[in-house]
C-alpha cells in the first residue's frame, strides 16, 4: 500500500511541477474551509476539493482506477486531479481575500501580489519548448506542405505511399490523407517496440544501407522516399534506379519509377 | 461566413429555441449560448454514433447530411421563435451577460424577477478590470492562431477529422499509415473529431485548419464564459468582483503550464482535443450547474414561482453536459459521472429531497447507454 501511495504522491508532484500553483490551491482550499461563511460554497470549493485530493492520494483509488482503465491506467491517473476545480477555488479564494480589506489601496496591492505570484510561480504556456510561431494556418511545417504538394496524386489517380523521416511523420497525413506511409507515429511512441521493415532500415542505423532501404520500400510499395540531405547513406539512391524529383529545404524527394509506373 | 454560421449562429438559434425552459433571470445571452451549444453537441452525438456503428460505407456522408438537416431545422425553429418573441416582448427578452438589465421599478415590483440577478452599476475600477480581462482573452485567441504547439496525438485525432472530410469514413482508416482497419472502439466514440470534420466540410475549410486555428477561437471564450457564469453565482450580490475573478482565472490559464498534465496546458496547447474540452469545459460546466442548483435553494427570491420546466432546466442541461463529456472522451463519461455523483451527494445533503437523486439519475442515462453500446461493441 505504501508503494502505491508513493506512486500517487509522485504523480501529484509531477502534476504540480514546481509546486507553487499546487501550494496556492491548497492554501485557497484551506482558507475557504475556515473563512467562508456560506456553508454551500465552503463545501463545494473548500472541503470537497481537499477530499478529492486526499482520495487521489489514497492507494485504493489508484487500484480501482487501474482495474477500470487497465490499458493505460497508470499513465492517466493524474487526470483524477482534473475533478478538482482548482482554478475556480484559487480564483474565489483570491477574490474573497482581496475584497476582505477595508482600504481599497490594500485590496489593489493584494490583487497585484496574487497575480504576480501566479505569474512568477507559474510557467507561461507560450514559452513551452513545444510552442513556436506558426508557419501557416495548418500549424504544420511549410516543408511538409511543399513536399506533400509535390507528391500528392492527381485527382482520380490512386493514392501514393511515401517513406518520410521520423521528424515529419506526425504532420504528413494532417495535411493530405491521399499520401499513405509505411510507418507512422506508432513507431515513435516511447515504450512501444513495434517492428516495421522500412523503419528498421531507414531510421535505426546511423548509416543507411541504401540497398536494404530500397528493398524495403519496394516491398511496401513506396513510390517516394524523402531523406534529409545530411542523413548518412552508403550509396546514392539514384544509383539504384530512383530519381530525384525535387529538393524542399533540406529534404530530397526521391521517386521510385519502378513502383510509381506499375 | 459559413464558419460563423456553423460555429455561432446555428448553436445560438438552437439556444434561443430552447431558452424558454430557463428561469427568467437566467435567460441571458451567455446561458442561452451555452444551452444551444450543448444541445447542438447532444444532437450530434445522437446522429454520429449510430451512423458510425451501423453504416459501413460512406458513414460520414450520412452523418453529415443528417446532422446538417436536423440542426438547420432546429435553427430555423429558433429563428422563428426569436422573431415571434421580438415582436411580442421586444429586444429586452434576452439580457447580455453579465446582467445588463438594470433593476428598475418594474423588475423590483414584479414577483417574477429577481433583482439580485440583475445588473449592478460597475465602478470605473471594475470596468478597467473587465477591459484588462478582455485584452488577455483577445491575446490568448490571437496567439492560438499565430502560435502553434506540437502534440503527437494530433497525428491521430486531427487526421481522423481530415479522413472524415476527405474520404467520408468514420474511424475506419488507420490515421497513421492510411490502411483500412476495423472501428477503433476505444477512440471512436469520442466523436468530437467527427464534429470538427462536420464544421470543416460544412464551411469548406481544411479540417486541420479548423482544428488548429478555428476551434480555439470558439473554445477559449466558451470556457471563460462558463467561468463568468460560475462567478455570477459565486458573487451574486457583488458583481463588481467578477472581473477580478476572471483576471485571476485567466492568469492561471496562461501561467498554468507548470507541467504537461494541467488543465491549463491542455487548454492552450491542445484546445481542439476532446481531453482538453473535458478538463476545461465539461468539469467547470458540471460545477456551474451544481452551484446553480445549490443557489436555487432559498437564495433566489423568484424560486417559489419557478415552473416545473424551469426547475427541471438545470438537470436537462446537466444531461446535455454528460452527453458532451462522451463526445469529448470515453474517459469523460466515467469522470463526469463520478463528479455528478459527488456533487449530488452535496446537493442531497442541503436539499434533502429525493428528486435530486432522480434528476442526477436521469442526467446520466445517456452516459449509461453510451457505456452499454461501447461495451457491447468492444465485446463483439
Amino acid at each position: 500500500m505504501y508503494g502505491i501511495f508513493m506512486e500517487c504522491w509522485v504523480a501529484l508532484k509531477l502534476y504540480g511541477g514546481n509546486g507553487v500553483l499546487l501550494v496556492l490551491f491548497l492554501a485557497a482550499a484551506i482558507y475557504l474551509t475556515f473563512k467562508e461563511e456560506n456553508i454551500k460554497k465552503k463545501v463545494m470549493l473548500g472541503i470537497l476539493p481537499l477530499v478529492v485530493l486526499a482520495g487521489f492520494l489514497f492507494p485504493v483509488t489508484k487500484i480501482v482506477y487501474v482495474a477500470v482503465f487497465n490499458s493505460d491506467g497508470g499513465d492517466t491517473y493524474y487526470r483524477v486531479l482534473w475533478l478538482i476545480p482548482m482554478y475556480a477555488v484559487i480564483g474565489y479564494a483570491a477574490c474573497k481575500l482581496i475584497f476582505s480589506f477595508k482600504k481599497k489601496a490594500v485590496s489593489r496591492i493584494v490583487m497585484a501580489l496574487i497575480l504576480a505570484v501566479i505569474a512568477a510561480g507559474g510557467s507561461l504556456v507560450y514559452l513551452n519548448q513545444y510552442v513556436s510561431v506558426a508557419q501557416n494556418l495548418y500549424h504544420i511545417p511549410d516543408n511538409v506542405i511543399e513536399i506533400c504538394d509535390r507528391i500528392t496524386p492527381d485527382e482520380g489517380k490512386p493514392r501514393v505511399r511515401a517513406a518520410f523521416p521520423s521528424e515529419l511523420v506526425h504532420f504528413v497525413r494532417q495535411y493530405d490523407t491521399n499520401i499513405l506511409m509505411p510507418y507512422g507515429r506508432e513507431m515513435l511512441e516511447p515504450g512501444k517496440d513495434y517492428y516495421n521493415p522500412v523503419f528498421e532500415v531507414m531510421e535505426k542505423p546511423k548509416v543507411i544501407n541504401a540497398e536494404e532501404l530500397v528493398n524495403a520500400t519496394r516491398e511496401t510499395k513506396c513510390s517516394y522516399i524523402i531523406l534529409a540531405n545530411d542523413r548518412k547513406i552508403d550509396t546514392d539512391l539514384t544509383e539504384l534506379g530512383l530519381k530525384v524529383l525535387d529538393t524542399v529545404g533540406k529534404y530530397i524527394i526521391y521517386v521510385d519509377p519502378e513502383i510509381l509506373e506499375n | 461566413m459559413l464558419l460563423i454560421l456553423w460555429l455561432l449562429i446555428v448553436p445560438m438559434l438552437i439556444g434561443i429555441l430552447l431558452n424558454g425552459i430557463l428561469p427568467i433571470f437566467r435567460r441571458t445571452v451567455g446561458i442561452t449560448f451555452i444551452l444551444g451549444y450543448l444541445a447542438y453537441f447532444g444532437l450530434f452525438e445522437i446522429i454520429a454514433i449510430p451512423c458510425m456503428t451501423r453504416i459501413t460505407y460512406g458513414a460520414f456522408g450520412y452523418c453529415y447530411r443528417y446532422f446538417f438537416a436536423s440542426s438547420i431545422v432546429l435553427a430555423v425553429l429558433g429563428l422563428t421563435r426569436l422573431i415571434l418573441v421580438l415582436v411580442k416582448e421586444g429586444p429586452s427578452f434576452l439580457s447580455v451577460f453579465p446582467g445588463d438589465t438594470h433593476a428598475g421599478a418594474r423588475e423590483l415590483m414584479s414577483p417574477r424577477s429577481d433583482p439580485k440577478g440583475l445588473k449592478l452599476d460597475y465602478s470605473v475600477e471594475a470596468r478597467i478590470y473587465w477591459g484588462i480581462f478582455f485584452v488577455l482573452l483577445a491575446v490568448q485567441m490571437v496567439l492560438a492562431v499565430v502560435m502553434s504547439s506540437f502534440d503527437g496525438d494530433d497525428a491521430y485525432y486531427v487526421v481522423e477529422s481530415l479522413l472524415a472530410q476527405q474520404v467520408d469514413v468514420m474511424n475506419t482508416i488507420h490515421p497513421y499509415t492510411g490502411i483500412s482497419t476495423s472501428l477503433d472502439i476505444r477512440h471512436a466514440f469520442a466523436v468530437i473529431t467527427m464534429w470538427i470534420a462536420f464544421v470543416a466540410k460544412g464551411s469548406g475549410v481544411h479540417s486541420t485548419i479548423v482544428a488548429h486555428s478555428i476551434i480555439p477561437l470558439v473554445v477559449i471564450p466558451f470556457v471563460y464564459l462558463v467561468y463568468v457564469e460560475i462567478g455570477r453565482i459565486l458573487f451574486r450580490r457583488r458583481q463588481e468582483v467578477i472581473p477580478v475573478f476572471m483576471l485571476v482565472v485567466s492568469f492561471l490559464m496562461m501561467f498554468g503550464n507548470v507541467s504537461i498534465y494541467t488543465p491549463a496546458t491542455f487548454f492552450l496547447m491542445r484546445t481542439w482535443q476532446g481531453k482538453a474540452m473535458v478538463a476545461n469545459l465539461v468539469f467547470p460546466l458540471i460545477l456551474w450547474i451544481f452551484l446553480w442548483l445549490l443557489e436555487d435553494i432559498r437564495e433566489t427570491s423568484g424560486n417559489g414561482k419557478l415552473t416545473w420546466m424551469q426547475k427541471v432546466a438545470p438537470w436537462f442541461i446537466l444531461t446535455l453536459v454528460n452527453m458532451l463529456s462522451g463526445i469529448c472522451s470515453s474517459l469523460g463519461i466515467v469522470f463526469g459521472g463520478g463528479l455528478v455523483a459527488l456533487y449530488t451527494l452535496v446537493l442531497l445533503f442541503f436539499r434533502k429531497k429525493w428528486t435530486c437523486l432522480l434528476g442526477a439519475f436521469v442526467s446520466v442515462i445517456p452516459s449509461m447507454i453510451y457505456v452499454l453500446v461501447y461495451m457491447s461493441l468492444r465485446g463483439a
